[in-house]
């Protein structure tokens, strides 16, 4: 019975380790993803979609506040429009975000590629 | 029970539950605004997929994979705390030493005798009030830790001392605490046994204890309610000295057998005085009487008064070196608690780094 409450808290406690660690993981590359989708004007749903389309699922509650920063920061431009008789806020890059994320995409690949490397020595 | 007539109203009345736990703003209103228009967006998908109006169930499905209001307006609103994460390991090291290290032991030491002194010697009233003081005082003292800490986080003071910070004021490297030996162990069972031995032989030869005076000098009646717990006390020295050597990964043992022995000495001691009537007035028990033969010859009796009046002052000066000393082992005792803690942090962060 001991074996089994351990072992069974055991597993709780890696698959809570493992899904803090893949949140921390996936923070950055969020923020990457965002700023490239938006080098096209979009709104928060379309967005949302277009990223579960390539496979990077967001929720509401991580996506808007993200917006949010990223806007607050100067890095995208936000304008409320009407679309299909309904008020949109449509999203896209900053001139500033331009810059940044030409710095954070040549980051990522030097990132990836030395992942690549570890990775291939291990 | 209510049943909404157009599913879209679900969506409204989400929105108004999520709206409930923001903070109100007019950003508050835009999140509200954007959230809304995202819901809708799905429903629409889902009716287009579907090819007809979507129902209350469908809408349901939406809402609950969106998650509950409270959590999505937590996720929404602004990240809000009294002590921030860097605050929050000083803030809790200060918590620690003044509750633990400070208010508890001038509680037990201070606080605790002078209520016992002002109740007139009633343990029960003197704990009750001390419990009530050591309450009261602990929650005013976290309530002004916290609320100091708040507003040095609402000040960003320690911001600044983090760019101020001189690595030459770092405290220097503390010694390693020397453990207990195992030739201290053995020594401390040896003479621990002979002792326990000596004491469990004590009453069947005396002259054990007094030499060549044990026909002329006797225990007095006083040892006879004090003898068998001052030899369970031996047997428990004795048994926390072979647990110390037995067990040397222990290493809290040592401290915590110590200290517990003192306080068991001290309690021991206290009765013991009292039962010989010190400081109480009233008749006074020697420790050590004349043989019944002898009980007249008064030569022997100067010897007798010496004799107790040595016994006496030994007995008092223990009591008061030991009063020093439990003070001094607690500190010690919780010291050592507190690097062992500190320790096992600083190992659990490297794990987690």
């Amino acid at each position: 019975m001991c074996v089994t409450y351990y072992m069974a808290n055991g597993s709780e406690a890696t698959t809570e380790l493992f899904e803090n660690l893949k949140l921390e993981l996936r923070r950055g590359c969020l923020t990457l993803a965002v700023l490239t989708q938006l080098r096209t004007e979009r709104y928060g749903y379309t967005l949302r979609k277009a990223l579960a389309d390539d496979g990077l699922e967001i929720d509401e509650g991580t996506l808007y506040p993200l917006l949010r920063r990223l806007e607050s920061q100067g890095l995208l431009v936000s304008q409320w429009r009407e679309e299909d008789k309904r008020n949109k806020r449509f999203y896209r890059l900053s001139e500033q975000g331009e810059k940044i994320l030409e710095q954070l995409l040549a980051e990522w690949q030097r990132i990836n590629a030395s992942l690549g490397k570890i990775l291939q020595e291990a | 029970m209510s049943k909404a007539k157009d599913p879209r109203e679900l969506i409204d009345r989400y929105l108004q539950a999520v709206r409930f736990w923001l903070p109100k703003s007019r950003k508050q209103e835009e999140l509200i605004a954007e959230l809304g228009e995202d819901l809708r967006s799905q429903v629409e998908e889902k009716e287009a997929e579907i090819s007809r109006a979507i129902n209350d169930a469908e809408v349901s499905e939406i809402l609950k994979r969106c998650g509950a209001p409270m959590m999505v307006a937590s996720r929404l609103g602004p990240k809000q705390h009294l002590i921030g994460p860097t605050l929050f390991p000083i803030y809790l090291f200060v918590l620690k030493m003044v509750l633990l290290y400070i208010m508890l032991p001038v509680f037990l030491f201070i606080v605790g005798p002078v209520n016992l002194a002002s109740a007139g010697g009633n343990w029960g009233v003197a704990i009750a009030h001390t419990l009530g003081n050591l309450w009261s005082g602990l929650f005013t003292a976290a309530a002004v830790i916290t609320l100091v800490f708040a507003i040095l986080e609402r000040t960003q003071v320690f911001a600044e001392i983090n760019c101020k910070w001189d690595p030459s004021t770092l405290p220097p490297l503390e010694k390693q605490e020397s453990k207990t030996s195992s030739v201290q162990s053995v020594c401390d069972l040896v003479f621990g046994c002979f002792g326990l031995l000596w004491l469990l032989l004590v009453p069947t030869y005396p002259f054990l204890i007094f030499g060549p005076a044990a026909g002329t000098l006797q225990v007095g009646s006083i040892w006879h309610s004090f003898y068998w717990p001052i030899v369970l006390l031996s047997a428990m020295n004795v048994a926390r000295a072979a647990i110390a050597l037995a067990r040397p990964q222990w290493d809290w043992f040592p401290k915590f057998g110590q200290l517990i022995s003192t306080a068991l000495t001290l309690i021991l001691l206290r009765f013991l005085l009292d039962a010989a009537g010190v400081g109480s007035g009233v008749h006074w028990h020697p420790f050590v009487s004349l043989a019944d033969n002898l009980k007249d010859s008064s030569p022997y009796v100067k010897v007798l008064a010496v004799v107790n009046a040595a016994i006496l002052l030994g007995l008092v000066g223990a009591w008061i070196g030991l009063c020093i000393a439990a003070p001094i082992q607690t500190w010690e005792f919780m010291s050592y608690l507190r690097k062992r803690s500190s320790g096992l942090h600083q190992i659990a962060t490297l794990r987690v780094l």
